[in-house]
């Protein structure tokens, strides 16, 4: 794979997109959004790399749609190569379009990720926004797809047919701009037993989960570690010492000494207090001395002028 | 010291000159003191022009013995910190004599030597009095022939007082050289200040005791003589000196009796204009007239007509002193002499003085209060010698400068010397009750206060009162109040200013002494002002214009059409009064005189108590308008209707550009009510699954603070729900865990919500979602809807959530990222739940104490939100930075106008070096200076952590906020906080330069200019627009007819859509937008990500190749940004402007 010198940069190659002239904006010329794409090589490796591509970039108001749809261009307006498209920082919650990459062989796991799901809130948005400037990686159904697609890109340099954004899928995503803030609004205020519901599986399945801790905890706490030294957790008979009590304690046992003894008992404690008065105004004085010059230097001449 | 023949009809001249009437200032003393070069003491009080030395205490001390410095600060000034600043400033004002006065000694050599050699008289005296050897004319005949010899030989015209000379008097103007000629005033003591536009040395000359009479002190005629002989003077110096000098008459002082001679350098073609000026004041001889004639009870014009005996006629005060005052320079010289030499610390006391008055509009200057340094100075120099009790001193020599200034003023503020005038030494006189204070200074024979006014005097001890407190305040330093502001700007100080005309017709009788008309209108102005508006005003001042120099050749100052400012402050609790309750009718005299004051306004009613009174009901409306129906009331009943039609009223259209003015304190109530019955509903559930512990509101709408005041009605909900926090008891069946508490809040709101709505068929209530990208944070509320149109929002309050999430941020095993939402979500979590209850319910109270505070501060928010400057600046913070505007008032007091409020504010933030200077409000007064001390040090410490300040920038403490972080962690940044400032100090510029010209709107002007892009929105979805909606009429039955929307309750797709803007672009645009008004969303670029860089993965912002790509950078995408913008903003957005 030698890349074209003019559309590579690091190991990236160049991906130009046709934005579509905005109203608003009087541009005198096409606008253009670069994608830079290379084939996914994550550190820790997954079983969809070879079939996947890294995009970083991608515009704030990309779906999986968008993507989509620039790469079925690529592909010579052949649909359905890209199998998903995963977002940086995306929600734990998987859109109900989106299949998961990880192959589910176990039902088990699959219950369980619909037990999170509902433990989630409701989603606020009919549309997510992206991070400016963030990566994407796209998943296509084969290898072969994906290497059609590079090919294609390296080609689209000197063509110059850049794919539109956002061309033709203006039905299958939700509008921006007015609407979407509206329907945000309303997905706000869900419905009350849906929440409840949804209140009801987190606080089971927290209790759970705390139940599953402390009975580990309780199991830890009657066995010794490799030191022979037996961690000491919350829930024994006594419970353990809290920090406020123990703040409590030594201020009162404080109180205690200083009524002893008293302040200014003995001579040298009057003297000492003395001492430490004068101590006191002479590093005030100091540290005043020290703020006066400051705002001479900051002022600069005319610093302490009365105002005209 | 011999006296002068008291009946000497025409003094011998020869002799007198020469001999020693003042032994101690031989003639010639000028000359010798020049050569020689020793300290100045009694001997030789006129010693003058010698070079400077620079005081051994006027530098500020930075030596080793910083213990006993220290202790010594502490104890003689008010901190070591205050001492430490009036240094810095004393150091600063005082001129460098040497530099500034150069060639002023040969300049004063010359003059002198000019004006010795000047002639006698002759050419006049030949055709005239030919035996005599000096200048006499009878003045009958020869005041004319005078004028117009100097007017035709030498174009100089004489500068005689109002009233001209008498044709028909029979008495002589002549010229004869000079007795003395002295260097007087603050030049001689080296108590000048800088920034005095051009300073001046006072060069007196004495004129000789020959040409004077014994009775001149009599109707003007030693004036007459005195003006002539300036003339004459003016006459020599033109002659000889035209190269040198430029000449030019004045009154010293606004003086009409004393006009002098002012000459000033001509500047050579190497130096820069001139720097000071020298003040030629003619003088009489000490003793020339008899002290117990020209006392304050005396009079000394005799009225044409009738030749009546003495006691019947009126005093002329002010006419006796100006004679005493021109025989006294001497004397005073003298005064001024010893008392520096007893007292060390008075030099520089007088200094302070002198900087305290000139900050607070006051001069010696008839026009600006008669109260000026050299009054202070004698004031000073006398309590030193007298004036306590049983003739002791008040001041002692031993006081530090400090403690001699801040006595002066305490005496000032507690001694009313109009009503119980103070006589030094003169135990054969007792001063008279009179409007006017009187500090009779025996020895000299006169009354060093002659110049002041019943309202300059009340000022002044307004002033003294309000610096008084300032310098006892032990928490906060004052110097800044007491010295360094201008606290005189008429439109921070007064929360109205009259302009009016001077009226050209006479409404009294002409008295006798020396009184102009313009100064009698005045008077009884003052007069009926004060009796008019009685408490509905603290302070009434009258200005006048300055008197202006005039040249030799014309014959007196021009007088542009006169005008008088009067200028008010309000008694906050009074001034709207709509009914003033008279005498009562039994008292027959009270109540006629009522009538008579008041006119056909006064009128009898009965009220509720069954008093009979008589009153005066006005016209309901603003504050302005009601002060403004009395005025011109009063004005029209005691002068005419042509001077209340010229009548000006400055200061009203302030409070004018705030949104609903007139129904606001009633919204604000409405809303208070409303929100007394919610908390009451949610007290009255039962089934709540914890003990309610308290509600507690937090919006700026429930504490009189927003901008739009909150309505509502069935129809149309409220806008913005109002913010209330809900707190139960602690309990232990709160998970441990941050995320579970607020899950388990959902389920407490929507119990809260049904168990409402069960109680309460009419409300609706709805639990929303918020915070959804930060799980540690808040993320649900309760909205409760209200039949009424109220809505509130309710969060729960857990105290939990502080532990945990403190035991997150400081468990190590944490990760960063989750640490910093940790960071976050306590900030946040302090802010709300903590702070802003206490904050509302101290904003809320002071709302009540000062009921100008609300107004001021909608005012301010309406500022920072003109100048889109309200993402950045959090409301609470404008709140904080007013609320210190009304708690530490100083150096005025407490706004009583939104106008003063507003413009302090804006002089608050444009002088705020927030870099250095912590804002610190406190709400209860408990606050002590070691409370201040280590907001201080915490303020230092976050400088030296950051000093970068990408973190903290504004520092804004209060006595339940030590941190001072807690309104201004999310901003403004560093960029938004210059703004802010930046923008401050041209408003504040422009009020300071137009004066009462001010047009507020200037001040609220939105400019875009500054910005990269502007997005506008589209109109129909534009806040400004959509208020027109709002508030737009419609019929009454329609409106019952529609049904109220409750979905778009809190619904604001501008604000959605910017908070998104900014979360997506945080780090590469800065964006900026009014909620109130505007229609836009300007943006800048963050200028550090405008250079390319070279290439990497996880940039912050879009980016595009640049330039040659071989190099591999990238750059900022901006186009593909704005597009973005404009594709995000759909159909919200009409238009991009690309200004860079």
């Amino acid at each position: 794979m030698a890349p074209q010198e003019t559309s590579t940069i690091s190991n990236f190659t160049i991906l130009p997109i046709l934005l579509p002239p905005s109203p608003a904006l009087s541009h005198p010329t096409k606008t253009t959004h670069t994608l830079y794409i290379r084939p996914n090589n994550p550190k820790i490796p997954t079983e969809a790399d070879a079939r996947s591509v890294f995009v970083v970039n991608v515009p704030v108001d990309a779906t999986v749609a968008h993507l989509k749809g620039v790469f079925a261009h690529l592909s010579g307006g052949v649909v359905g190569r890209v199998e998903d498209v995963i977002f940086e920082d995306q929600s734990p919650i998987p859109s109900k379009n989106r299949t998961a990459i990880v192959d589910r062989k176990r039902k088990r796991e699959e219950e369980q990720e619909d037990l999170a799901q509902s433990q989630e809130l409701p989603c606020t948005w009919d549309r997510e926004t992206r991070k400016s400037g963030g990566n994407a990686v796209v998943v296509f159904v084969d290898g072969r797809s994906m290497e059609g697609v590079l090919k294609s890109v390296r080609k689209l340099h000197k063509s110059k047919a850049y794919p539109l954004w956002g061309h033709g899928i203006s039905s299958k995503v939700p509008a921006l701009g007015s609407s979407r803030y509206a329907a945000h609004h309303a997905l706000r205020y869900p419905d009350p037993r849906t929440l409840q519901r949804n209140v009801d599986a987190y606080m089971t399945a927290f209790n759970a989960g705390e139940m599953q801790r402390q009975r580990e905890a309780k199991r830890l706490r009657n066995v010794p570690d490799e030191d022979g030294f037996v961690t000491v957790t919350k829930g024994g008979r006594v419970g353990p010492a809290k920090a406020e009590e123990a703040e409590r304690m030594r201020a009162e046992a404080e109180e205690r000494a200083k009524v002893r003894t008293g302040e200014g008992f003995y001579r040298f404690q009057v003297r000492e207090m003395r001492k430490v008065e004068q101590g006191e105004l002479v590093r005030q004085f100091e540290e005043d001395k020290k703020r006066v010059e400051g705002m001479r230097e900051r002022r600069g001449r005319g610093g302490f002028r009365p105002e005209t | 010291m011999s006296h002068i023949p008291s009946k000497r009809r025409k003094l011998d001249h020869e002799t007198s000159h020469e001999s020693d009437k003042i032994p101690k200032s031989p003639s010639n003393e000028l000359d010798s003191d020049f050569d020689k070069d020793e300290a100045l003491d009694l001997d030789a009080p006129a010693t003058t022009a010698k070079q400077p030395q620079p005081h051994s205490h006027s530098q500020p001390k930075r030596t080793k013995d910083d213990d006993e410095s220290a202790l010594y600060a502490a104890g003689l000034y008010k901190s070591s910190m205050f001492k430490l600043q009036v240094d810095e400033m004393l150091a600063e004002v005082r001129p460098n004599y040497g530099k500034r006065f150069s060639g002023a000694d040969d300049a004063l050599r010359q003059l002198k030597s000019v004006i010795e050699a000047i002639e006698d008289r002759e050419a006049l005296s030949v055709s005239i009095v030919p035996s005599t050897k000096y200048a006499v004319l009878t003045l009958g005949q020869q005041v004319t022939d005078a004028t117009k010899l100097l007017q035709k030989s030498h174009k100089v015209t004489i500068p005689f007082p109002d009233p001209r000379p008498d044709k028909n008097a029979a008495y002589k103007l002549a010229y004869a050289r000079p007795s003395n000629i002295n260097i007087v005033g603050s030049y001689t003591l080296k108590a000048m200040v800088k920034a005095d536009s051009v300073l001046s040395i006072d060069m007196v000359i004495v004129m000789p005791e020959s040409i004077f009479q014994e009775k001149d002190y009599l109707n003007y005629r030693y004036f007459y003589k005195r003006s002539y002989y300036l003339a004459c003077i003016a006459t020599g110096i033109q002659e000889t000196l035209k190269e040198q000098f430029s000449l030019e008459f004045e009154h010293l002082n606004g003086n009409t009796l004393h006009p002098i001679l002012v000459a000033k350098p001509k500047s050579n073609k190497e130096k820069s204009p001139s720097s000071y000026r020298i003040n030629i004041i003619p003088a009489a001889p000490q003793n020339l007239f008899s002290e117990s004639k020209l006392r304050p009870t005396k009079n000394a014009v005799r009225p044409k007509e009738n030749t009546g005996t003495e006691t019947t006629l009126p005093p002329t005060p002010f006419y006796n002193a100006s004679l005493r005052s021109d025989a006294n320079f001497e004397a005073y010289l003298k005064l001024l002499h010893s008392a520096s030499k007893q007292s060390a610390g008075f030099v520089d006391a007088c200094l302070l003085g002198r900087i305290w008055l000139r900050q607070r509009g006051f001069g010696s200057d008839v026009s600006e209060g008669g109260f000026g340094h050299f009054e202070w100075a004698s004031f000073t120099a006398l309590l030193l010698k007298g004036g306590g009790s049983k003739g002791h001193s008040v001041l002692s020599p031993g006081y530090s400068s400090y403690q001699t200034f801040k006595a002066i003023v305490q005496f000032l503020s507690t001694t009313d010397l109009a009503s119980k005038p103070l006589i030094y030494e003169s135990p054969d006189f007792s001063g008279i009750k009179s409007d006017v204070p009187v500090f009779y200074d025996g020895p000299r024979g006169q009354n060093i206060l002659y110049k002041m006014t019943p309202w300059s005097y009340a000022l002044l001890r307004d002033e003294a009162k309000a610096s008084l407190d300032m310098l006892n305040d032990a928490a906060f330093d004052q110097f800044e109040s007491t010295f360094i502001l201008r606290t005189s700007q008429p439109l921070q100080r007064y929360d109205c200013i009259l302009s009016l005309p001077v009226p050209a017709k006479a409404f009294d009788p002409p008295t006798c002494g020396h009184v102009s008309h313009a100064t009698r209108f005045s008077h009884r102005l003052f007069d009926v002002l004060r009796e008019g508006l009685s408490d509905r005003v603290k302070l009434i001042d009258l200005r006048s214009s300055k008197s202006s120099s005039w040249s030799t050749k014309s014959s007196g100052p021009t007088l542009p059409g006169q005008s008088l400012l009067v200028s008010v402050v309000f008694d906050p609790a009074n001034i709207d009064r709509l009914v003033d309750h008279g005498p009562a009718a039994e008292e027959k005299k009270k109540a006629a005189k009522f009538q008579k004051f008041w006119g056909e306004k006064a009128e009898l009613r009965r009220f509720k108590d069954g008093s009979i009174l008589e009153s005066l009901v006005w016209k309901p409306g603003s504050t302005y308008s009601i002060f403004q129906d009395i005025v011109s009331y009063l004005i029209k009943r005691h002068f005419d209707e042509e001077v209340s039609q010229g009548l000006r009223l400055i200061g009203e259209s302030f409070e004018k550009s705030l949104p609903s003015s007139a129904t606001s304190s009633k919204l604000f109530e409405t809303l208070k009510q409303a929100y007394n019955i919610f908390e009451k509903n949610v007290k009255d559930l039962e089934g709540l699954p914890l003990q309610l512990r308290q509600l507690s509101a937090i919006s700026p709408q429930l504490r009189n603070s927003s901008i739009d005041p909150p309505s509502f009605s069935p129809q149309r909900p409220l806008k913005t729900p109002a913010d209330v926090l809900i707190q139960f008891e602690g309990s232990g069946r709160w998970p441990d865990d941050i995320v579970a508490i607020q899950r388990t809040k959902i389920a407490f709101l929507l119990k809260i919500g049904s168990l409402l709505q069960d109680a309460d068929a009419s409300i609706t209530t709805r639990v929303g979602l918020e915070n959804e990208d930060h799980k540690l944070q808040n993320c649900s509320f309760l909205d409760v809807i209200y039949e009424s149109g109220a809505v509130f929002r309710l969060r729960i309050h857990n105290d939990r959530e502080q532990t945990l999430l403190e035991r997150m941020i400081k468990d190590k095993s944490t990760n960063p990222r989750t640490r910093e939402e940790a960071v976050a979500a306590s900030s946040l979590y302090k802010r709300t739940f903590i702070q802003l209850p206490l904050f509302n319910q101290s904003i809320s109270t002071h709302c009540t104490r000062f009921p100008l505070l609300s107004p001021t501060i909608r005012l301010a928010k309406l500022w920072f939100d003109r100048h889109m400057l309200s993402g950045h600046v959090s409301e609470e913070l404008i709140e904080l930075i007013v609320a210190s505007i009304f708690l530490q008032p100083y150096p005025w007091r407490a706004p009583s106008s939104v106008m003063t409020g507003f413009l302090r504010t804006l002089m608050f933030i444009s002088r705020w070096d927030w870099r250095l200077v912590p804002l610190i409000v406190d709400f209860t007064g408990t606050m002590t200076s070691k409370d201040v001390s280590s907001i201080n040090t915490r303020l230092e410490a976050w400088r030296k952590i950051d000093p970068g300040m990408n973190r903290t920038v504004l520092f804004a403490a209060s006595n339940h906020d030590t941190t001072g972080v807690a309104f201004t962690d999310k901003g403004p940044s560093r960029v938004a906080a210059a703004r802010m400032t930046a923008l401050a100090v041209s408003a504040y510029k422009l009020v300071k330069d137009k004066g009462v010209e001010l047009d507020q709107r200037s001040l609220f002007a939105t400019s875009t200019a500054d910005y990269d892009f502007v997005v506008h929105i589209s109109p129909k979805f534009a806040a400004d627009q959509r208020r027109k909606e709002a508030s737009k009429h419609k019929f009454k039955n329609l409106e019952v007819q529609s049904e109220a929307n409750l979905e778009l309750v809190g619904y604001d797709p501008i604000q959605l859509y910017l908070s998104e803007l900014e979360k997506l672009y945080a780090n590469s645009i800065v964006f900026f937008h009014s909620e109130v008004s505007s229609s836009v969303i300007a943006g800048l670029w963050n200028p550090q990500h405008v250079v390319p860089r070279s290439f990497r993965v996880n940039m912050p912002y879009a980016t595009k190749v640049s330039g040659d790509l071989e190099e591999g950078k990238i750059e900022i995408d901006k186009s593909a940004i704005l597009l973005e913008i404009a594709r995000l903003g759909g159909d919200m957005v009409s238009r991009i402007e690309v200004n860079r």
